[in-house]
C-alpha cells in the first residue's frame, strides 16, 4: 500500500499537468467563441475540437499507464464540511469554488450516476427482464440481419466506386506510345514503307543501317498488342492492393 | 528583279517554320477524339473535313560526304482527285530544343506545283524513296492545324484503291502543327495548351525522330 | 492569257540598243497601242556541281506577269510551274545544283496593250551588259495556238517583218494543245540560251570574267 501511495504521489503532477492542458485548451476555445464569433470559421473550430480531444486522449493514456495505480481502488471522502469561505480552496480552484459545503460536495465527489438516471437504468433493466428470451433472440437476430444487410450495401457501393476510379486511371489506354513511334518513324523516315517499293534490299540497308534486313513490316504492326498485355499484367498488383 | 520569295524572307513574313506536336489514337477510340476535336476547333457546326492524300518521298543522293541526301515530299489529293493539289514539301531536321520549348521546330517549305512534278524530279536526278497513302480528317483552330489520319502502305500493284492497301498500324496518327514565320515562339505555348485539353485521350508530344531511328 | 510568240529583234550595225528599242516602241505606239506599265522576265541557271556525273541544268525563270510563280525548266524541256517559294527549295539543293556565276539574264521593258494584243518590248541584258532585244506578242482571246497562229503572224510581220514567218519551236510542237505560260517561258529560255551562245567570248572579255 505504501508503494502504491508513493507511486500515486509521483504521478500526480503528471496528471495535474495534463488536466491543466485540457483546461487551457477549453478556456482558449471558449475565449475564441466569445470574442471572435464573428470571424471564426469552421476549420478553426474543428482544430480546437481536435486539440481538446487529443489532450483528453493523452490524459486517458496517462491514467491507463502502468506507472499509475488504478484510481478506482482509492476512496475519497470529505473529512470536513465548512460553510466558511476557504481562502486556500479558492486559490487552488482559481476562484471557481469558495467553500467546501453540503451543497457542492455531492456534485464534485459523485462516483455514481445521478439518482434520476439511476432510476431510469433500473426501469430499463426490469423491462429487459420481462421480455421472454425467445422474443429477445428474435429481435437480436433481426438486428443482426439488418446490420449485415447495410454492411453489404456499403461494401458493394465501395467496390463500385473503386472500380470507377480504376477505370478512370485506365483511360489513357486510348493511345499507345509504340504505335505513335511506329507511325512517326514511317512518315518521317519511311520505316516499314520502303520494303514494298522498287528499291532493292541492298540499297535499303545502306539507307537504314539500323533496320534488320529480314524485318517484315508485319512485325511492326504487331508491336502494340504485346505492349497492351504487358500494361495489363503490370496493373494487376494495384488492383489487389 | 527581286522575287516575292526573297522579299518575304527578308521581311520575315514568309511562313517557313513548322511547330509540331505528334501523337496517336487507337482506332477504337478515334470517334471520341474526333468528337472532342470538333468541339474544340473552329467550324464546330460542320462535319470534320476528310482528306485522302498520296505522298511520294523523293530523294537526291550524292557521292560526296557534304552531299547529305535531300528529301522532297510530293503530295497530292487522291480523293477528290484534283490535279491542282500537287505540291512539294521540304522538311528540315527537327529541333527538339530544351524543356522550355514545348514543340518540335523544323524548317518547312510548302510549294504548290504543276502536275508534272514527278517527271521533273526524276529528270533532276531524284529517285522515289518510298510512298504511302494517308487518309483522315482535318481540323483547324485559328492558325493551328490538327490532322487525325491513318497511314497506308501502297498496294503492291501500285494502285491507290484504299481497299487493297494495308494499314500501317491499329492507330491513327494525330498531328498538331502551325507553319509560321521564324521567331514566333509564343505559338508553341498555345499549342501546348491545346494539347493539354486532349489529355488523357491522347498525349501530343514532341517526338524526337532521331531517337526513333536508333531504336 | 492567250497564245504568245517571242521574237528576237535584230540590232543593226552602228545603232545602239537604246535607239532600236525607242524606234520599236514608237512604231508600236503608232499602231495605237497604249502603255500599260513595265515588265520583266528573268532567268537564272543552276547546274550540277559534281564533275563526273551527267551534267544537268535547271533554269529558274520568273515573270512579272506572274509574280507568285516560278518556272523551272530542265534541259529536256520539262517545265515545272511552282510557287515562287521554289527558289527556297533550290537553296536546299545547293550541294547538288549550284548557281552558275554571271548567268543571270533578263528581258526588261515596256508593256503595251492594243485591243486583244499585248506587246512587250524587252531589252536583254546578261550580267548587266546589253545583249539584244526581244519582242513578245500575245493574242489574248485564244488558247489554242493552231487556231490563231495566222492572226498572230500577221500582227507580228507588221512589226518584225519576215522573222514572223518562223514558228517558235514550242508552238510548232503543240499547235492543237492548250497554250500555257510555261510555253512562253520556254520560248524566252530558248532565246536567252541563243544570246549566251553568241556572246560568250565577247562577254568573257568585256566583263573580265
Amino acid at each position: 500500500m505504501q508503494k502504491e501511495e508513493k507511486l500515486l504521489e509521483t504521478s500526480l503532477p503528471d496528471i495535474i499537468a495534463k488536466v491543466a492542458e485540457i483546461k487551457n485548451a477549453i478556456a482558449s476555445f471558449l475565449f475564441k467563441l466569445e470574442n471572435e464569433y464573428a470571424t471564426l470559421n469552421w476549420p478553426s473550430m474543428l482544430d480546437n475540437f481536435a486539440l481538446i480531444s487529443s489532450n483528453m486522449n493523452s490524459l486517458s493514456k496517462v491514467l491507463k499507464g502502468e506507472r499509475i495505480p488504478p484510481l478506482r481502488n482509492f476512496t475519497l471522502f470529505p473529512v470536513l464540511l465548512s460553510p466558511e469561505r476557504d481562502q486556500e480552496l479558492e486559490k487552488l480552484t482559481e476562484g471557481r469554488l469558495f467553500m467546501c459545503n453540503h451543497e457542492v460536495v455531492p456534485d464534485y465527489l459523485r462516483t455514481k450516476p445521478e439518482t434520476d438516471v439511476e432510476e431510469k437504468i433500473n426501469q430499463l433493466n426490469t423491462k429487459a427482464g420481462t421480455i421472454p428470451s425467445d422474443n429477445a433472440q428474435k429481435q437480436l437476430n433481426n438486428l443482426n440481419k439488418i446490420t449485415s444487410n447495410i454492411l453489404d450495401i456499403i461494401n458493394s457501393y465501395k467496390e463500385e466506386w473503386d472500380n470507377e476510379s480504376k477505370q478512370k486511371t485506365q483511360q489513357p489506354q486510348t493511345s499507345s506510345q509504340a504505335e505513335t513511334n511506329t507511325l512517326i518513324a514511317a512518315i518521317s523516315m519511311g520505316k516499314g514503307l520502303r520494303l514494298q517499293s522498287q528499291i532493292s534490299q541492298q540499297q535499303m540497308q545502306q539507307q537504314m543501317p539500323n533496320m534488320q534486313p529480314g524485318q517484315k513490316p508485319m512485325s511492326v504492326g504487331k508491336v502494340p498488342s504485346t505492349v497492351k498485355t504487358t500494361i495489363r499484367a503490370g496493373s494487376h498488383p494495384y488492383q489487389r492492393s | 528583279m527581286e522575287n516575292t520569295f526573297s522579299v518575304g524572307l527578308k521581311h520575315n513574313i514568309a511562313p517557313h517554320q513548322e511547330f509540331l506536336l505528334q501523337g496517336s489514337i487507337l482506332d477504337s477510340h478515334k470517334e471520341v477524339l474526333l468528337h472532342r476535336l470538333r468541339g474544340l476547333c473552329d467550324n464546330a457546326e460542320k462535319a470534320p473535313e476528310p482528306f485522302y492524300d498520296h505522298e511520294m518521298v523523293f530523294m537526291l543522293r550524292g557521292a560526296t560526304a557534304q552531299q547529305n541526301p535531300v528529301l522532297f515530299r510530293v503530295r497530292r489529293s487522291v480523293e477528290p482527285r484534283d490535279d491542282t493539289s500537287w505540291h512539294i514539301r521540304y522538311l528540315g531536321t527537327s529541333e527538339v530544343g530544351d524543356k522550355s520549348r514545348h514543340t518540335l521546330v523544323r524548317a518547312c517549305f510548302d510549294v504548290a506545283c504543276s502536275n508534272n512534278v514527278v517527271q521533273f524530279l526524276n529528270e533532276m536526278g531524284f529517285k522515289l524513296d518510298h510512298e504511302y497513302c494517308v487518309k483522315g480528317y482535318f481540323f483547324h483552330k485559328g492558325r493551328m492545324k490538327v490532322t487525325v489520319s491513318k497511314i497506308f502502305r501502297m498496294a503492291p500493284s501500285g494502285g491507290s484503291d484504299i481497299n487493297t492497301q494495308e494499314a500501317m498500324s491499329h492507330s491513327h496518327l494525330v498531328e498538331l502543327s502551325v507553319v509560321a514565320p521564324a521567331g514566333q515562339e509564343q505559338i508553341a505555348d498555345d499549342m501546348k495548351n491545346f494539347a493539354e485539353q486532349l489529355k488523357p485521350l491522347i498525349q501530343l508530344e514532341k517526338v524526337d525522330q532521331k531517337r526513333l531511328s536508333v531504336q | 492569257m492567250g497564245v504568245v510568240s517571242v521574237y528576237m529583234f535584230p540590232v543593226p550595225e552602228g545603232k545602239s540598243g537604246q535607239q532600236v528599242v525607242e524606234s520599236l516602241q514608237k512604231s508600236i505606239e503608232l499602231l495605237g497601242a497604249t502603255k500599260t506599265g513595265n515588265f520583266c522576265v528573268d532567268c537564272e541557271t543552276f547546274q550540277t556541281s559534281i564533275q563526273n556525273t551527267q551534267q544537268r541544268q535547271v533554269n529558274i525563270l520568273h515573270s512579272s506577269d506572274h509574280p507568285a510563280s516560278c518556272f523551272a525548266i530542265l534541259d529536256a524541256g520539262t517545265c515545272l510551274v511552282a510557287d515562287s517559294l521554289f527558289d527556297g527549295l533550290m537553296q536546299k539543293l545547293k550541294h547538288y545544283y549550284q548557281q552558275r556565276k554571271g548567268s543571270k539574264i533578263e528581258s526588261k521593258g515596256q508593256r503595251y496593250e492594243f485591243g486583244d494584243f499585248v506587246f512587250k518590248v524587252g531589252s536583254v541584258s546578261l550580267a548587266s551588259s546589253f545583249k539584244g532585244i526581244l519582242l513578245e506578242i500575245e493574242y489574248c482571246p485564244c488558247i489554242i495556238a493552231g487556231d490563231c497562229w495566222g492572226l498572230l503572224k500577221e500582227m507580228a510581220s507588221s512589226i518584225v517583218g519576215n522573222v514572223a514567218e518562223q514558228q517558235p519551236n514550242v508552238i510548232k510542237n503543240k499547235l492543237e494543245h492548250v497554250y500555257t505560260t510555261a510555253d512562253t517561258m520556254c520560248q524566252y529560255l530558248e532565246h536567252f540560251n541563243n544570246y549566251k551562245k553568241q556572246t560568250i567570248p565577247p562577254t568573257a572579255v568585256s566583263t573580265g570574267r
